[in-house]
């Protein structure tokens, strides 16, 4: 049984709001709910300052406090680790939104339209009537596509189609997914490195998302066809 | 659902209600290839077409967001006349829907009295965000009526006519890159290339986010660190405007402390090596007019394309034919020395160690005299790139600041080698089945280099002589602007009686701008367009709309059929190496309400005022359409047809319209000659520019002729860059003690998308969209704290308001403001009262543009205080 799990470098992540932006397209989610977002802030001071840009979203905890509160098990852990909420079980007690360390839930007590009263675009109404209301939402890494994806017999993280949306519209490619539990896969190989390291980590809840660093320093390995090296 | 791979196999509208429709994104110039997914006729998701080279199936925020621009409820959907004859800004035009026959009645009616009268009173404004229609429209009716009075509204004046021209002159290209795949060194001046907006934003940000983890250094000149130099290996905070002295000073070191410049390169691909009188000009052959070269020694002079390149000299003083002449090299080495570091340091506040550092750093990532092999054929291995964009060009010293940051890469020889800065795809050798398109630079008979291919036109070089101006434009006179800001400018009036000009603008085609916004303080532009008619092709209703007289409904980028959003490929096509694609835009949902196409409107006005034939020889120019494919004089087309001829012209009988409806891109590979072409075309660049001072010559002639040589600003007009203040510098008003400049936002583009929500919603997470970035000890010092409604007040009294953002990230003296914001027309709801208006605080005058490209000047000198 395959884990699946996602690595964002933040190296080449540049701030783009893509992977928020393919997440709401992908999900339809209503105002205010950014099961993707970014956070941009800054570090250090003038003139040794950097930008940091932080994508979040659920980190598909392998320990979830969220699921441990669930009074109604709506909050369930999938075999492959994804971790997903039943909306038809969830009664909205919110529990797991104080639960989860990463503010990766959201909940939706209804469907406003982005144009306030001037409606529901037809986007909307078509993408809106697929989610119940009353309900706390969450990233489930796409399940429907890996799901989906897999009937078809695709690969997570290789095939497009069966790919998180986020992973798939990364413009700096920054977003990797695939299955941790194959020591061979691209996520495994990039969680392997030295620097790779999940979010608050103090927390107990060791994520399957995994974050590569802005700052480390890397040095251009001289190209293989210089003939005639000078400089 | 169906996945991309399959949808491409069937064909479109085979019965099947759920395709993924291959298309192109416009919103903005960058034009990334996409899908639409199309679900019972609803557009569901927009992604990227991954069989394009054109964004390899990405996207950016907005690309993905552009579903809620289609179905925004705000949408003009009927056209509309005006009928309170009164307009000034917050004046209600009491709209009144009309049918399309009435409006397109008026619109001729209007048009048909201009043209009777004099056809370059007809003003024509587009927007870059639909660059390509604009382009194929207004350029191609422009042509056909007999007007040449277009700008692009606020686009072309804030970034074109230093960025472009120089990107034309020395590289053939609209636009410069790092060769991200194999540049190890890249300093960016004002720059955002690969960090999400503009040109090729997608495909750029795959390569430079690649080029980090591969471990190319990234230094970033910028005055705010944002974007680019947030992710750059190092910031170097610079004083607003003064990029060309840290350039200069740059060049200073390299040539005269440290002797590190390509001799070979400059011999062989720049004019270094021609001799210069005393005078400034070429020395040049009695009998073929060429400029001359002589040996090291002095001898053996020749015209410079006989031969002598390895011995040729670039240094030295020499008497030849009887006259003192230095080569063009040896000038330019003597000017540099005025930039020493520490001069420098003082215009640009970068310690004086930066400078000589950051020269030594680029020089030595340069391998002058390497080589490396790609594809079989030995190149150049320069893998170290100097590249400038708005923020540097966007200022009054625009030509030279473009020109300074370049020269760096033509000293180290970098330019279009492997590794080092790239115009955007200067040559193209063709698809292996067509040989089409074919284009690549060739030289005028002085051996300079003229572009293969250009968006406009007429080519950024060889420039007209200068001549007595008869247009409302006055490009004449001023041969090397591209676009001309006079149009809306607060001294158009004075400009034009001292040239004696009677024409004035009294009709307008606007395509989709926001020109009361884009282009400078609103006021000075309002007052240049309350006494025009206005035909407005819109998707919203705007600040712009508001002193239209007509409204046309246009149909949005995702309701249209164009046939070459990324052609010419020197604009938004990806540099190195990869393949050449060429997609199509085509709808992916039917328009709604009465929208019409743009394109098509423009075609039957055309046909209307009685110029198709001269509307479709403009389409075979513009389209570069050769037999048995041309327009026929007198035969009206359907839009389609023109698509199908288009794109047959270029790929064949086999790839016309429906073979392009199908696949929505043709793609091939490229070769390593057209990528890496600068050793390989007999072309030269100027390292002197003896043009600019020829032009001066004629410009300071006319001047004295119509008595206003003392009222020019010549500094544009001489052979050699320099650093050139810019009015702010100039400012001596102690209590306005900050520059405030804006800079592109990678959520929004311009002004358009502030009424998307989706993307509004992000710039609201945001903390730098919507406010004013000053740097933390600077507002400590005034008593401010972040988040305080503040004053912006510039030293013409001009003021905006907003919130403060105090950030470690921005130089002491800087005001940062992002993107176009701040709308007040109450037909945008969303967008309304969000961010800030910052174009408030720009003049438009000839005092704030550059003198010679007419590039105006962005920054200003202000003051802020608690609102």
């Amino acid at each position: 049984m395959p884990r699946w799990g996602m690595v964002i470098d933040l190296l080449k992540c540049i701030g783009c709001y893509g992977c928020q932006m393919s997440c709401k397209a992908e999900n339809a989610t209503p105002p205010g709910v950014t099961l993707a977002r970014v956070e941009v802030t800054e570090i250090g001071s003038y003139p040794n300052v950097t930008r940091v840009n932080l994508p979040l979203l659920c980190m598909q905890c392998n320990e979830p406090p969220c699921e441990r509160v669930c009074p109604t098990k709506a909050t369930q852990i999938r075999e492959d680790g994804i971790v997903f909420v039943e909306e038809e079980k969830c009664i909205g007690c919110k529990y797991c939104m104080i639960a989860c360390p990463y503010g990766a839930r959201y909940f939706v007590e209804d469907t406003h339209a982005y144009f306030g009263e001037q409606g529901l675009t037809p986007y909307e109404k078509a993408g809106y009537a697929e989610h119940g209301k009353g309900v706390v939402q969450k990233c489930d890494y796409c399940r429907h596509r890996i799901d989906a994806g897999l009937a078809q017999g695709l690969t997570p993280g290789v095939d497009r189609e069966a790919t998180p949306a986020c992973v798939t519209n990364c413009m700096a490619k920054a977003r990797y997914f695939g299955d941790l539990e194959d020591p061979n896969s691209e996520v495994s190989q990039l969680v392997a490195r030295a620097q790779a390291f999940q979010l608050s980590p103090e927390f107990g809840t060791d994520p399957n998302t995994h974050y590569l660093p802005a700052g480390r320093l890397v040095v251009a390995a001289e190209p293989a066809n210089v003939v005639h090296k000078k400089g | 659902m169906l996945t991309a791979e399959q949808a491409k196999a069937k064909e479109p509208g085979n019965g099947k209600q759920d395709r993924w429709i291959p298309s192109s994104c416009s919103l903005c110039y960058g034009m990334c290839s996409i899908l639409g997914h199309n679900v019972d006729g609803t557009l569901t998701k927009i992604e990227g077409n991954p069989d394009s080279a054109c964004g390899e199936g990405r996207l950016c925020a907005k690309g993905v967001a552009g579903i809620m621009t289609l179905y925004d409820p705000n949408r003009v959907n009927v056209p509309m006349k005006r009928t309170n004859p009164a307009k000034g800004i917050g004046i209600d035009p009491q709209w009144v829907e009309i049918s399309w026959d009435e409006a397109l009645e008026i619109a001729v009616k209007k048009l048909k009295e201009v043209h009777d009268h004099d056809p370059a009173e007809l003003f024509l404004q587009g927007t870059t965000t639909c660059a390509s229609e604009m382009h194929a429209g207004l350029f191609t009716f422009g042509m056909a009526f007999g007007t040449d009075a277009v700008w692009v509204g606020g686009g072309g004046i804030h970034c074109g006519s230093g960025a472009h021209q120089v990107g034309g002159l020395m590289h053939a290209s609209w636009s410069l890159v790092p060769d991200f795949k194999m540049c190890n060194y890249a300093i960016y001046f004002g720059a955002s290339k690969g960090h999400s907006a503009g040109h090729v934003a997608n495909q750029n940000a795959q390569l430079a986010a690649d080029a980090r983890a591969r471990g190319m250094q990234m230094v970033v000149v910028d005055p705010m660190c944002n974007f680019a130099s947030g992710k750059g290996n190092e910031w170097v905070p610079i004083r607003v405007g003064t990029d060309a002295a840290l350039a200069l000073g740059m060049a200073n070191v390299l040539v005269n402390e440290l002797g590190m410049y390509d001799r070979p390169y400059l011999k062989q691909c720049t004019n270094a090596a021609y001799l210069v009188k005393e005078d400034g000009h070429y020395l040049r052959d009695a009998a073929s007019g060429k400029p001359l070269v002589c040996d090291e020694a002095g001898g053996g002079v020749r015209v410079f394309d006989a031969g002598l390149v390895e011995g040729v000299a670039i240094l030295g003083t020499f008497t030849v034919q009887g006259v003192t002449v230095q080569p063009a090299f040896q000038i330019l080495k003597e000017h540099l020395k005025k930039y020493t570091p520490e001069y420098c340091s003082e215009i640009t506040t970068i310690p004086a160690a930066n400078i000589r550092r950051l020269a030594r750093e680029f020089g030595e990532a340069a391998r002058i005299g390497s080589t490396i092999v790609i594809d079989g054929q030995e190149f150049p291995y320069r893998p170290a790139a100097a590249i400038f964009f708005r923020g540097s060009q966007g200022h009054k010293n625009s030509t030279w600041n473009c020109v300074s940051i370049d020269l760096l890469n033509h000293l180290v020889g970098s330019a279009d080698n492997v590794g080092g800065a790239l115009g955007f795809n200067p040559v193209c050798y063709g698809h292996p089945e067509t040989g089409r398109p074919y284009y690549a630079p060739e030289p005028t008979p002085d051996g300079l280099m003229i572009t293969g291919t250009w968006m406009h036109p007429h080519k950024p070089f060889p420039a007209n002589d200068a001549a007595a101006p008869v247009s409302i434009g006055m490009r004449e006179f001023f041969p090397w602007a591209m676009t001309s800001p006079f149009y809306g400018a607060a001294d158009r009036e004075e400009w034009w009686n001292r040239f004696h000009i009677q024409r004035r603008p009294k009709v307008m085609i606007n395509f989709g701008a926001n020109a009361i916004m884009s282009v400078g303080n609103k006021d000075v532009v309002a007052d240049a367009f309350k006494d025009v008619f206005i035909i407005s092709f819109d998707i919203f209703k705007n600040e712009m709309t508001d002193f239209a007289d007509l409204v046309l409904p246009d149909t949005s980028y995702l309701e249209r059929l164009f046939p070459s959003p990324n052609y010419p490929f020197i604009f938004n096509h990806p540099g190195s190496m990869g393949n050449w694609s060429w997609p199509i835009r085509q709808p992916v949902v039917e328009a709604g309400g009465q929208r019409r196409d743009f394109l098509r409107v423009m075609y039957e006005i055309g046909s209307r005022l009685g110029l198709l034939a001269k509307v479709n020889e403009a389409y075979n120019t513009h389209f570069e359409l050769k037999e048995p494919y041309t327009l026929k004089p007198g035969v009206k087309y359907e839009f389609e047809e023109i698509v199908d001829k288009v794109l047959k012209n270029f790929f064949g009988e086999a790839h016309g319209l429906a073979w392009f409806k199908v696949n929505g891109v043709m793609s091939w590979p490229k070769k390593a000659e057209e990528v890496y072409w600068r050793s390989r075309v007999p072309v030269r660049v100027p390292v002197y520019f003896e043009i600019f001072q020829t032009t001066g010559e004629q410009v300071r002639k006319l001047a004295q002729e119509f008595g206003i040589e003392n009222e020019l600003n010549y500094q544009s007009y001489q052979a050699l860059p320099d650093w050139n203040p810019c009015a702010t510098h100039e400012c001596r008003d102690p209590q306005y003690d900050l520059i405030s400049f804006y800079y592109r936002d990678t959520i929004h583009t311009n002004s358009l998308t502030m009424e998307n929500p989706w993307l509004d919603e992000a710039a609201q997470m945001n903390d730098y969209s919507y406010n004013i970035a000053v740097n933390a000890a600077t507002a400590r010092k005034k008593g401010l704290k972040d988040g305080d409604m503040i004053w912006v007040e510039s030293s013409y009294k001009r003021k905006v308001k907003g919130k403060l953002k105090t950030t470690e990230g921005i130089h002491p003296e800087g005001v940062g403001v992002a993107a176009l914001a701040g709308h007040w027309s109450k037909d945008l709801p969303i967008a309304l009262g969000k961010g800030v208006f910052y174009n408030e605080l720009i003049e438009v005058d000839y005092e704030h543009m550059d003198p010679g490209n007419l590039n105006m000047d962005l920054c200003a000198k202000v003051r802020i205080y608690k609102a």
